[in-house]
């Protein structure tokens, strides 16, 4: 077998220095009755290299990707531009074979990589603090709740519904064993309720309500002012928890800092780390200073060495579940650290201005699609990122138009009712990267024409 | 320490210092060349736009380039050295994993394309979980948990529902042995649970009579890690499981340890009703500096109902995500799981298959054993008797020339080996806890021995200042973690 190193006669040789007669021997305090038949699992008989390569190549040509069908998917998941510099940072064995660096002598690369990543995403997000990354966005919002409840001494958690009905279903599911209710507010049902109602979200904030959570841009992709929840968070001595699916927006809108959020949480799968089908992906999780105690996860920090000179530690583990045990402020112990350098590569490579060309083209990509739909669609009005609902007169005008495009190799959205269940099955989520070129939008507007022939 | 370096593989080589990306100070620039649409900025969005820029340094890709491979330098990895932390199980991550998981095909698909566009990745993830299911024992699988801490989540979550639909709403004690992962108690509080601590017995295994003093009828579960945290095999475990479900509780397997046990012998044989397993250990997917793993939890009968959604199921030659079920504990990740990480489990297990698999067990234990044997005469061992994949040893023979275990886990640094795992479990003094895994050799197994002699040696010898002071090879010596924590600078200023 190719990856151990023993031929037999080391093997022999090894066993014979410790005295022990056979391999057997080494495992005789397991109950003869639960030992195995060697080589009698029901699994694939092995493979070589090449026969891997020829399995995983044929699987890969069953499926539809980017390289070769037009991606109009968001809901949590974007097909951003990756570079290659990015898959090569990564593929380092020095980053991609490393354990988490609890011993920094020899993990300053690791470390040094995630104070980047950390200040950029406390940059980008407007927040000061960012931890060294959560699963994803769900859980990252989870832990937000979490953590607004230790923050605030209060037990109830109020979810706007128009946060990812993915995001709200894992912080429910997160919250539900615990003491404290979670208050899902109804955003309604009609088309022109695609987005955030803000009179509905604040009338349901009493004095003991731990956090807000909210989405921004939102899960149908509205750009919407906090200001006014900004105030009533305040009156009510809440925490205004913000979520996120597409980090790159804050290359371009207002940053969840800037519109006042206590701890600001989401998705950094757009920096430079492919869809892959669900993940791995990457959960940012940031705060205001004063919060820093009570943050989950990892965290890495500035120190010297006993020499004096500057270096790096994952700090604050009093924490963490392996000093606090049943009292840390969370059981995540491996987090998504290469995808902190991934993202920590990528942002490096685009820079201010490289990010906000992303986002200024996603955005752009979306109102050059939505201001040319034909009569019998039609778009949420109001301010957008990247996203936008689009809806059809009914389930059957929808899905020939999906077939049509899918055979003209577009992914033209998706299905709102797939992750929003009480949505009416007639709504498109659609969403846009700097990935969709002029003649794919001119592409999908003629498929949309055929379908209503 | 130049005289060992023809000795060890530790070297001062070309150090470079690389100075933060933020003071890599000149004007960033011309944008990186993007594709995409050149439109305008809707209207609607002008109200909303950000007034001062984020701040974040663009480089040209050759000095981003540099920067990122000079910060790579300063890292040991599985590729560069010998790795032998215990309870994480540091191999070898094998190539062709990493080249298959970037097929397109497999990188850049979305998680809601419409599954008969998938139906290549959906049959990889539905194999990946069949086979866990078999390894385990448990036939029942969900790959949605991220990692191990989450996988114990999901587990919980599983076993109380169960609970709850037997009508035991009063059971909400864990016991965890003192020897457990420190993720198993915070589990449980996640899970609206506490947990009971059981103090293990003299040999370091789950000792009976305790366990059976702490069986009442308000125990969920026992949350239990086979081989224990001490490397030994808990040879009652078919009596324990007994006891636990006599006692109306269930049996939590934590499978950080399972790399002692594929192809050798069933966690479900065993009696367990539920295990997660580490992806990112057992089937040796890269650790990334932390991170990703996958945590995916295997279950039997019993707990199959509760399974949390979306699963992958099987019709006749199509594969499709069954999303909801009345019993299901729901969702606890906004997709299928980490599907990137799946895929190269998947490599792995076919490069072993059927007739192989055991090896990777066996070959671990020799090696964890071979290293007990070379050390157990000159460093204390806590626990007699064969170990499983890793090994506890202690420095209590070492404390009398006043070198603690830290010492020693640097002064390996300097002669070219990550330390092993230090002070777990806790239920020894000055734990070291070494597990080598099954892809080193005997070469490196022995050079890391004599390391370790050499050390014990230097110990004698009254030679306390070099280890007091150890690291000095690496770019940076031993960092003030009081100083970090103290007054956290966790971002560079503006």
């Amino acid at each position: 077998m190719r990856f151990l190193p023993h031929t037999d006669t080391d093997r022999s040789a090894m066993l014979e220095s410790m005295g022990a007669a056979s391999i057997a021997d080494l495992f005789a305090d397991i109950p003869a009755e639960l030992h195995l038949e060697r080589g009698q699992l029901n699994i694939a008989d092995a493979l070589s290299e090449a026969g891997i390569v020829r399995k995983f190549t044929k699987a890969s040509e069953k499926n539809r990707n980017a390289t070769n069908t037009r991606y109009f998917l968001g809901g949590g998941t974007y097909n951003h531009f990756v570079p290659a510099v990015v898959d090569y940072v990564i593929s380092r064995g020095e980053f991609l074979t490393a354990y988490t660096p609890y011993q920094p002598e020899i993990a300053q690369g690791t470390l040094q990589a995630l104070f980047e990543f950390q200040t950029m995403i406390a940059r980008l997000t407007g927040m000061d603090v960012s931890n060294a990354s959560m699963y994803e966005a769900a859980t990252a919002t989870a832990e937000a709740a979490l953590m607004a409840r230790r923050v605030s001494r209060k037990k109830r958690v109020v979810i706007a519904g128009s946060v990812n009905p993915r995001y709200r279903s894992v912080t429910a599911n997160y919250l539900s064993r615990l003491d404290g209710e979670c208050i899902e507010v109804a955003m309604g049902n009609d088309t022109a309720d695609f987005g955030t109602d803000m009179d509905r979200l604040i009338a349901s904030i009493d004095d003991s309500t731990a956090c807000v959570i909210v989405q921004y841009p939102d899960f149908y992709g509205s750009v919407y002012d906090l200001a006014a929840l900004r105030a009533a968070c305040d009156a009510n001595k809440c925490l205004m928890v913000v979520a996120f699916s597409d980090v790159t927006a804050f290359a371009l809108i207002e940053s969840p800092g800037a519109m006042g959020a206590d701890i600001a949480v989401g998705s950094g799968q757009s920096l430079g780390i492919p869809m892959a089908f669900g993940g791995p992906h990457l959960g940012l999780f940031t705060c205001k200073q004063k919060y820093l105690r009570q943050m989950p996860g990892r965290v890495c920090g500035l120190t010297r060495d006993a020499d004096g000179k500057r270096g790096f530690v994952l700090t604050l583990s009093t924490r963490e579940q392996h000093i606090r045990r049943e009292k840390a402020t969370s059981n995540i112990c491996t987090n998504q650290g290469l995808m902190c350098t991934a993202a920590a590569t990528y942002m490096s490579l685009m820079g201010d201005a490289g990010l906000a060309t992303i986002a200024q083209r996603s955005a752009a990509a979306l109102q050059m699609l939505v201001s040319r739909l034909p009569d019998h669609v039609s778009a949420a009005a109001g301010a957008h990122y990247n996203e936008n609902v689009i809806s059809f007169a009914n389930q059957s005008a929808r899905d020939r138009f999906l077939n049509i495009a899918q055979a003209q190799d577009i992914f033209a959205g998706i299905a709102l009712e797939k992750i929003d269940v009480h949505a009416e099955p007639r709504h498109l989520l659609v969403s846009t990267t700097e990935m969709i070129e002029e003649a794919d939008i001119n592409d999908y507007l003629a498929a949309l024409e055929a379908a209503s022939e | 320490m130049n005289n060992n370096t023809s000795k060890y593989s530790a070297t001062q080589g070309i150090q470079h210092e690389e100075a933060l990306l933020f003071e890599h100070a000149h004007e960033a620039p011309e944008s990186i060349h993007l594709p995409g649409v050149e439109g305008a900025v809707p209207e609607a969005l002008q109200a909303f736009m950000r007034q001062q820029p984020a701040n974040i340094p663009g480089l040209s890709e050759p000095e981003a380039v540099r920067h990122f491979v000079r910060l790579s330098q300063w890292n040991h990895g599985i590729e560069t050295g010998f790795y032998p932390l215990g309870s994480c199980t540091m191999k070898y991550n094998p190539r062709v994993n990493e080249q298959v998981a970037r097929l397109p095909g497999l990188a850049h698909i979305h998680p809601d394309q419409p599954e008969d566009t998938v139906q290549g990745a959906l049959e990889l993830l539905y194999e990946v979980q069949q086979w866990l299911g078999e390894i385990s024992g448990l036939p029942y699988v969900t790959l949605q948990p991220a990692a191990g801490a989450h996988g114990e989540l999901a587990g919980l979550m599983m076993i109380r529902a169960c609970l709850d639909a037997r009508g035991d709403t009063k059971r909400r004690t864990v016991l965890v042995p003192d020897s457990a992962h420190g993720t198993n108690p915070a589990s449980a509080a996640l899970c609206g649970m506490h947990t009971v601590e059981l103090k293990s017995g003299a040999d370091g295994r789950i000792d009976l009579a305790e366990l059976k003093a702490h069986l009442n009828n308000e125990t969920a579960a026992l949350m239990m890690t086979n081989p224990n945290t001490a490397g030994a095999f808990e040879s009652d475990i078919k009596e324990i499981c007994q006891l636990v479900h006599d006692a109306g509780g269930l049996v939590y397997g934590d499978g950080a340890n399972l790399n002692a046990l594929v192809g050798v012998a069933r966690p479900g044989d065993m009696g367990l009703d539920c295990l997660h397993i580490n992806v990112h250990k057992t089937f040796a997917t890269p650790h990334g500096g932390g991170g990703p793993g996958a945590g995916p939890v295997a279950v039997n009968d019993t707990l199959k109902p509760y399974l949390p959604v979306p699963r992958i199921v099987k019709d006749g030659e199509n594969y499709y995500l069954e999303s909801t079920s009345d019993t299901s504990i729901g969702s606890i990740l906004s997709t299928l799981g980490q599907s990137g990480v799946y895929v190269r489990a998947n490599a792995y297990i076919s490069a072993y298959g059927r007739q192989s698999l055991y090896k990777i067990a066996e070959d671990a234990v020799l090696n964890a054993n071979y290293v007990l044997h070379r050390l157990k005469d000159v460093y204390h061992v806590p626990f007699e008797g064969v170990c499983k994949h890793e090994c506890l040893l202690t420095d209590e023979l070492q404390n009398k020339h006043g070198i603690k275990t830290l010492d020693i886990a640097k002064r390996l640094i300097d002669l070219g080996f990550h330390p092993m795992t230090v002070y777990f479990p806790l239920i020894v003094h000055g734990a070291m806890l070494i597990e080598p895994t099954e892809t080193e050799s005997r070469e490196t197994l022995d050079s890391f021995c004599d390391a370790m002699l050499e050390i014990a040696a230097q110990c004698e010898a009254g030679e306390t200042d070099l280890l007091h002071d150890a690291p000095l090879s690496p770019i940076r010596r031993r960092l003030d973690e009081t100083q970090a924590a103290r007054k956290p600078v966790l971002v560079w200023p503006q």
